[in-house]
């Protein structure tokens, strides 16, 4: 089992894609999955303005989103892909199905970080005089700060396992690396390289997260 | 304060005198098929400290939910500062009731942001600029003593100091009525003793209406110059507290002033025995009446979580006290 030295350059390419596929998606995911998750908690029954209809529509678009396995949501996105990209492949148009991927996932994951912000400091605020935007900006989301931070650690790394998928259909990025190198042409040596690759970048995110999550975390 | 009848607020559609801080009148609050409070009436003396007293379920929640704004009653008239709240938009009365300064039994402090921000919270919420509400959250923190502490956070706090830092957050508005609910319930009795005299204080230096929301007698008779009895969601007896103290009218007064003051002597004869109920009402006192029970002593107690009145009853050699007992709570116990 020896490396190819040509491999190099093609792992530092396919983790350059990986990134690409990941972050923007990781970023608007977390963007619209806590817009979400807020519109979640305020119309569930209890909340702060409960709306039965539309938390149950909600409730069933993020069950529906997350039931959907990454594969098959990636070829039904295939004509909003090309209608937004251009093109259904490549690393560019995995953002499109990564980040369809992330809302709702992201989303439940909000909803539970809010829900444990404990009612009486809501209704605290309530009592002082404050709107339903300022409870979410000023008390719900920076109460649960350490729990959004969780959230996109948690994201970031499922991410890295869905671009490996998105790599079998053309995507590009260390999954489609290790799939085409290591299982077609039975290298080994390049899909040992490519996975450690792929677990020191989920090592070095979730350590950032923890450190993150921690210096975040007064409670 | 006037004990309130239901003929007086029928009979005074005008708008409450100028001595009320706050003047409910005839409030009825319904959850489903439960009444929470029933045709309620009371008058807050302005510039007064005023204990609201009764047992967990009497409708302390509901009216401090009633007063902070985050309910509204089904009928009747809540008058603050002499305008009834209840004729205005939700969102005038939001802001009318945002004057009113809360404190609370567990606090309600934010833990990611610090004692100065916390304070800060409702000036930000009305749009103070950040250097003007943190200046006065600052003056406010050192008046409840916590000037040293404004970049902790509520983590590094003891329950007292979290306390001070909720007393600063509902002054610093600069309110007219200070409502604190179950405000000691959840510290030690030194500690709650310093909140009831920082309370006190506060309310004689910036000469405010304080309203103590508590199931503890003992808060009442330290820290307020008047009282108010609620059971079942009604005003039972109201008055100066030094008055109503020493000569209760009520049974549920009598019960909640505890076992510091026998409501009668063991007659000759009558032997004792004591049970726990989960309250000591009229319907119960009724029944005990006509079984041939007679209170002696009531207190009341916490088992298991849940508040019990301690009941100690005489009852005459010839009734057979098992069967007495037996009609009214199974687990009692004889001690005499």
């Amino acid at each position: 089992m020896t490396l190819d030295p040509t491999v190099w350059p093609l792992l530092w390419k396919a983790t350059l894609e990986t990134l690409w596929m990941v972050l923007p998606s990781a970023l608007l995911g977390q963007l619209l999955g806590t817009a979400l998750g807020v519109w979640l908690t305020l119309t569930r029954p209890g909340g702060l303005t409960p709306n039965p209809a539309l938390f149950r529509v909600l409730d069933a678009v993020v069950n529906i989103g997350r039931s959907f396995p990454f594969i098959i949501l990636m070829i039904v996105l295939i004509p909003l892909t090309r209608l937004l990209v251009g093109t259904s492949i490549g690393s560019t148009a995995a953002i499109v199905p990564l980040t369809v991927a992330a809302v709702p996932f992201l989303a439940r994951l909000v909803e539970g970080s809010l829900r444990e912000v404990p009612a009486g400091v809501t209704e605290a605020a309530r009592a002082m005089g404050a709107t339903t935007s300022q409870i979410v900006t000023k008390v719900l989301l920076p109460e649960a700060l350490p729990g959004l931070l969780h959230a996109f650690t948690v994201l970031v790394i499922s991410l890295l396992g869905y671009s490996a998928v998105a790599g079998a259909i053309g995507a590009g990025g260390l999954g489609d690396l290790a799939i085409r190198y290591g299982y077609h042409r039975f290298d080994t040596a390049t899909m040992t390289v490519t996975v450690a690759v792929l677990l020191l970048l989920v090592q070095l995110v979730q350590w950032l997260g923890d450190r993150a999550e921690h210096r975040a975390d007064h409670r | 304060m006037t004990i309130a009848t239901p003929l007086t607020h029928v009979s005074s559609p005008a708008a409450a005198p100028a001595s009320a801080a706050l003047e409910l009148r005839g409030i009825t609050k319904r959850f489903g098929g439960h009444t929470a409070l029933e045709d309620f009436t009371l008058h807050v003396p302005r510039g007064s400290r005023t204990g609201i007293i009764g047992r967990s379920g009497a409708g302390k929640s509901t009216l401090v939910r009633l007063l902070s704004g985050l309910d509204t009653p089904d009928s009747g008239e809540l008058h603050l500062g002499g305008e009834n709240l209840l004729t205005l938009s939700p969102a005038q009365r939001r802001q009318r009731q945002a004057r009113t300064g809360l404190v609370f039994q567990h606090f309600n402090l934010l833990a990611q942001r610090t004692a100065l921000q916390n304070v800060a919270l409702p000036l930000e919420f009305a749009g103070v600029p950040k250097v003007k509400r943190e200046a006065q959250a600052r003056d406010t923190l050192a008046q409840v003593g916590l000037s040293g502490f404004e970049d902790r956070y509520p983590a590094q706090l003891s329950g007292g100091q979290k306390q001070r830092v909720g007393i600063a957050r509902a002054l610093v508005t600069g309110p007219e009525l200070l409502l604190a609910d179950e405000a000691t319930s959840a510290l030690d009795p030194e500690t709650s003793a310093s909140i009831l005299s920082l309370l006190t204080r506060i309310q004689q230096e910036r000469d405010l209406t304080l309203i103590i929301v508590t199931h503890q007698m003992e808060v009442v008779r330290s820290a307020t110059t008047h009282v108010a009895v609620l059971d079942h969601g009604r005003l039972v007896e109201s008055g100066e507290t030094g008055r109503v103290l020493a000569n209760p009218q009520h049974a549920t007064t009598r019960a909640l002033l505890g076992a510091h003051q026998p409501l009668a002597e063991l007659a000759p004869g009558e032997t004792l025995q004591q049970l726990t109920l989960p309250a000591l009402d009229a319907a119960t006192l009724g029944r005990l009446a006509a079984l041939g029970g007679r209170v002696v002593e009531a207190q009341p107690t916490v088992i298991g979580g849940r508040q019990q009145v301690l009941v100690w009853l005489g009852v005459p050699q010839h009734l057979s006290a098992d069967r007495l007992l037996g009609q009214l709570q199974p687990q009692a116990e004889e001690v005499a």
